[in-house]
């Protein structure tokens, strides 16, 4: 498993730049391109907490049926 | 991402080392593409000054084509100066089709410059233009030439405007993305 703080900061750091290169590409003026790369970027981070929480299930359900 | 079959000290210098090359990268491409929106109205305004000699060349001489091509090529700079000598040893070699040499000339050097379409159809229709009809018909489509040229200037500059810094830090972001994405 990976080390979680790690993947926190990964996840806020892309969360940050995402924020930066939506705006500046709404200040560009093309706003539909700024638009398709935030849900892409979000798609990402989800396909990234949908593994953790993955990870995490798995652990739980370890537990519960080891006891 | 974890590095396997390293110890832990150099898979993650490694790492670091790697995510700062994507960093360059990225920026170099930022700094690349906005090199590209300074350099396009330079570039065109040289292609002016060049035709404007041109003009003078055959309104007041007599000079042949392929001549007058390489004193405006020595007079001009940068990859325009390299695409005029390019068209003027084209011309040298065959001085019947001045179409076809300038076609050549441009598909020799049009990827070193800034220049865009709307300019190599510019240049190419100078070259069926040019040694073919008489001197006052050639100064007029040499006129025309350069105030299309100036507006592609006026339309180059203003993309310079606001592009330019844009792509310099989408350069340098979409790198940082790839980093950490890649971590």
């Amino acid at each position: 498993m990976d080390l979680d703080i790690n993947s926190i900061f990964q996840i806020a750091a892309i969360g940050f730049i995402l924020a930066m290169i939506h705006t500046i590409l709404k200040q560009m003026g093309k706003e539909d391109i700024a638009h398709w790369v935030t849900v892409i970027g979000f798609v990402i981070v989800l396909y990234m907490v949908i593994q953790r929480l993955g990870d995490l299930f798995q652990e739980i359900r370890a537990i519960f049926l080891f006891q | 991402m974890p590095i396997p079959s390293l110890c832990g000290a150099t898979a993650a210098m490694l790492k670091v080392v790697g995510a700062i090359l994507v960093l360059c990268a990225g920026a170099l491409i930022g700094l690349h593409m906005s090199h590209q929106y300074a350099s396009r109205p330079r570039q065109i305004r040289q292609l002016i000054q060049a035709l404007q000699r041109l003009e003078t060349e055959i309104s007041y001489g007599a000079t042949p084509l392929a001549e007058a091509f390489h004193s405006i090529a020595r007079q001009a700079a940068g990859p325009v100066a390299v695409l005029l000598g390019a068209a003027a040893e084209e011309l040298q070699s065959e001085s019947a089709d001045t179409r076809g040499a300038l076609e050549r000339s441009a598909e020799r050097c049009w990827g070193r410059t800034a220049l865009r379409p709307a300019e190599r159809e510019i240049w190419l229709h100078l070259g069926s233009i040019l040694g073919v009809s008489d001197r006052d018909d050639q100064i007029r489509h040499l006129r025309l030439a350069m105030s299309q040229l100036k507006s592609e200037e006026d339309a180059a500059q203003e993309d310079q405007r606001r592009y330019a810094s844009m792509w310099r830090s989408l350069g340098l972001l979409g790198g940082a993305l790839v980093a950490i994405l890649l971590y």
